[in-house]
């Protein structure tokens, strides 16, 4: 029995002994999982990329038509007006400009690849960073769940690898029923799995400890093995990428997109956004770095036919305090914009602009969408499944 | 009288302390079952590692309401001081004498949670922990007694917060949740009309020590799960230790932490509350009655708890003198495998069980266990931990609980099959 037909038997078998609810909704159903795998349709994929430490969402898009009142809120952060791109940099006709130093999406936002949701938010915001990153990560207050948001969403969408995170938490895809792999890079993962032992002997097993661990196991095999198999001579990107932390890490997504690795969702991070001093280079270098690396997907992704099966999304646990503090930087604050693009996206910009005349008792702005109504877009409109948040309405972004 | 199998008291030594330690193993076979059970519930007298330096309360709380750099200061302190205190307990755990006792710690700190994130106090956090370690084994009724006074606890579920006007309904509500009767046993008047039974149990701004502000309280009188009285904190925890479902959640978490992590039979439940009830809720009795059970003994649920991460990081080194990671790197390791100690992810605790393992903590589970063990494995290199195991048989009696899944390695060497037993998916299991 060759190594693939063994791992499939054990899955059944040591899962026939669990209750249902337990069965990691894995490729052990038979027609469902590797049987089907070459013969895969192509399928609609999620690229989140998190923003951590709170990114500024008045300073990514500047209320330029507010602009007095921003520049006396921010005097020393505010972005100078001597870019006179502002009125080139407009949205539409929102008032809104996007910043300068993103100007690589700009051919993108007028292909109308490019949506922005300004506002989003939740209510009663919490300004700690952990707290926070939970309460998006799964869309529950604090302590409230240990289950990520896509973990509701992504059983019911693939029997098979949920999500590949390129860093450390498994975040939105946390929980006993996403099927999810965090790791450095394909390569350090490859080598990593090479600790764990194929276990022989799963399908005996009537312990359910043994048999959830002989089954995690398993997952972890079995992407190793599909990561081995579609990346080992895998077709080149074969153009430049942005070169950064994050242009590397897409690089690596596109890669496994092209390869045809079965997983709906990927995640990248991009650190650096918790800007309580000299935000102004910083924020802008970070986003520099955003624009850059999603250009290059963007067009990694087109030029090999997939950009119409792909949605990026960024998201970040909070945005900041509408008046600058004393170091040139911003205090932890509350809603904020967040990008979405894809060849089916429809371009435009989203939501409520900021009204910097009405902020909150800490002085932040209040959320006016919630972000659950952006996962209850991209679960129904673009994932098509049943929508857990379906109360919060949808977005047509998508 | 049954005498213990090397096997049994290995059982024994592993579900009750922090690693299969041998010289304890070897302690307790060839004794009566019973006599071996009273060595482990009777560990001799110790004191824990003197604790780091940490800011006191009275110097810390101040700081939170004196402009936001000053509250800036204070949260970075809290941070620090919290890794600290995390060092200081991962330390407590490698070196002690008595595993039961920081086992029995660990235990109730997950009963009765609280982090040092909410409170943002770690000093608070060491002295909770000192109370639970000296009220492990005595009785329930002490114990959460001393819990509702316990200022850290005070502070994470906002009893200091809870007063006559504006009555806080935190604790009170997780009192009767999670600490007692559990869902279903008590409606939202039973959680009001506790919360203002415990108004004015707060902490005091200098001492950092419990104290009621008489001032405070409500002494109107009240109706709890259907008894009407003037009552006060101390007298719901009376009415809730008087109801049935008490003792049986108590219990319940009991099987889970020391027999099967799945579901325990009902009658064995009533039969172990009813003897902890009967025995005034001492806790000592109770786990005497569990560790002399059948249940405890059967074969049919060896193995079937999850190792948690203390038992893996901590317990294996106990068992194996490899060279160990330092502490950071330990705090480290617990916090990427989910068991972050002062620091439960919520008020419900670590939920345990299968859900230590994820795709995640798998990878650095075996990673971890794969670097302790890799040393050479040559038997004529003198370097490298003395294993004392005779022979094959006994290295998989002491190493794992059930029968490895993996082939063993054809090549012989004690210290080579250790490896290869902890890379087996049975080590995980206890």
């Amino acid at each position: 029995m060759d190594r693939r037909n063994f791992l499939k038997l054990a899955g059944t078998v040591s899962a026939a002994g669990l209750a249902p609810d337990l069965l990691w909704a894995a490729g052990n159903t038979p027609g469902a999982g590797n049987a089907v795998q070459h013969a895969q349709p192509r399928r609609r994929k999620l690229v989140l990329v998190r923003l951590k430490g709170g990114n500024d969402g008045l300073n990514t898009l500047i209320p330029w038509r507010d602009y007095e009142l921003y520049k006396k809120l921010r005097p020393r952060i505010s972005m100078p007006q001597h870019h006179k791109k502002f009125a080139a940099n407009e949205l539409a006709d929102s008032g809104m400009s996007l910043n300068p130093y993103m100007n690589k999406l700009l051919p993108w936002w007028k292909a109308d690849d490019v949506a922005w949701i300004q506002g989003v938010g939740y209510s009663n915001p919490i300004l700690s960073h952990f707290e926070s990153g939970d309460v998006w990560d799964m869309a529950a207050r604090p302590g409230h769940s240990t289950q990520g948001w896509l973990s509701h969403v992504l059983p019911g969408y693939q029997n098979n690898l949920h999500g590949i995170v390129l860093g450390d938490e498994l975040g939105p895809m946390a929980g006993k029923d996403c099927y999810a792999i965090a790791m450095k890079s394909p390569e350090v993962f490859i080598s990593q799995v090479d600790l764990v032992e194929r276990t022989k002997k799963a399908a005996q097993i009537n312990n359910p400890a043994l048999a959830h661990l002989a089954n995690i196991q398993s997952q972890v095999v079995n992407a190793r093995d599909e990561l081995v198999q579609k990346m080992s001579n895998p077709r080149q990107v074969g153009q430049g990428f942005a070169n950064s932390v994050l242009g590397r890490q897409l690089e690596s997504v596109a890669k496994m997109i092209i390869n045809g690795v079965s997983a709906p969702v990927y995640m990248v991070e991009l650190d650096g956004f918790d800007t309580h001093a000299n935000q102004l280079n910083l924020q802008n270098h970070n986003l520099s770095f955003l624009a850059d690396a999603l250009d290059s997907f963007a067009t990694a992704m087109k030029k090999h036919g997939h950009w119409d099966d792909v949605l990026v999304m960024t998201y970040s646990e909070f945005g900041r305090r509408v008046l600058e503090n004393q170091g040139g930087g911003t205090d932890h604050g509350a809603a904020s914009v967040q990008l979405v693009m894809g060849g089916k996206v429809n371009g435009g910009i989203y939501g409520e602009n900021p009204d910097l005349n009405h902020l909150d008792s800490q002085g932040n702005l209040p959320m006016t969408t919630d972000f659950r109504k952006v996962y209850s877009t991209v679960t129904q409109r673009w994932l098509g499944q049943a929508n857990p948040w379906k109360q919060f309405g949808t977005i047509p972004f998508v | 009288m049954n005498e213990l199998t090397f096997s049994e008291a290995r059982h024994l030594v592993a579900r009750t302390g922090i690693g299969a330690e041998w010289g304890s193993i070897k302690k307790l076979e060839g004794l009566p079952r019973q006599k071996a059970v009273e060595y482990i519930l009777n560990p001799a007298p110790s004191n824990p590692l003197p604790a780091p330096y940490l800011t006191p309360w009275n110097k810390l709380e101040p700081m939170r309401d004196a402009g936001a750099k000053t509250r800036a200061d204070a949260w970075v302190m809290a941070q620090k001081e919290g890794q600290r205190l995390q060092g200081w307990w991962i330390e407590q755990l490698f070196r002690t004498n008595t595993p039961f006792v920081e086992r029995m710690t660990l235990f109730w700190h997950n009963y009765f949670t609280s982090s040092i994130q909410k409170t943002l106090q770690p000093s608070l956090l060491h002295k909770q922990n000192l109370m639970l370690r000296k009220y492990a084994l005595s009785s329930f009724r002490h114990l959460l007694r001393e819990v509702a006074r316990d200022p850290a606890m005070l502070v994470y579920l906002d009893g200091y917060k809870n007063v006559k006007e504006e009555p806080n309904e935190n604790f009170a509500r997780e009192l009767l949740e999670l600490f007692t009767l559990g869902h279903g046993y008590y409606t939202q008047n039973d959680v009001k009309a506790a919360a203002k039974a415990f108004t004015g149990w707060g902490v005091h701004p200098v001492s950092a020590k419990f104290h009621i502000r008489a001032d405070q309280h409500d002494d109107s009188r009240k109706i709890f799960l259907r008894r009407a009285g003037n009552f006060n904190g101390d007298d719901i925890i009376e009415i809730l230790l008087q109801h049935p479902r008490t003792a049986e959640r108590v219990t319940e978490k009991f099987w889970k932490e020391f027999v099967s992590e799945t579901n325990p039979p009902r009658k064995t439940i009533v039969n172990w509350a009813q003897q902890f009830r009967n025995s005034n809720y001492d806790i000592k009795t109770l786990m005497r009655v569990i560790l002399n059970s059948e249940e405890f003994w059967s074969d049919r649920f060896r193995g079937t708890l999850v190792k948690s991460p203390v038992d893996l990081l901590i317990g294996t080194i106990r068992t194996i003198p490899y060279p160990r990671e330092n502490t950071t790197e330990i705090v480290n390791l617990c916090r990427l495998l989910g068991q972050k100690l002062f620091e439960p992810p919520n008020v419900k605790g670590w939920e345990g069980g299968d859900h230590w393992i994820s795709t995640q903590t798998l990878l650095v589970r075996a990673s971890y266990l794969a670097k302790i063990s890799r040393g050479n494995l040559d038997p004529r290199v003198k370097t490298g931990p003395h294993i004392r195991a005779r022979d094959e048989k006994e290295m998989l009696e002491w190493l794992l609980a059930v029968p490895p899944l993996n082939d063993l390695p054809t090549t012989p060497g004690k210290r080579r099959l250790a490896h290869a037993l902890l890379r087996d998916p049975a080590f995980q299991v206890t």
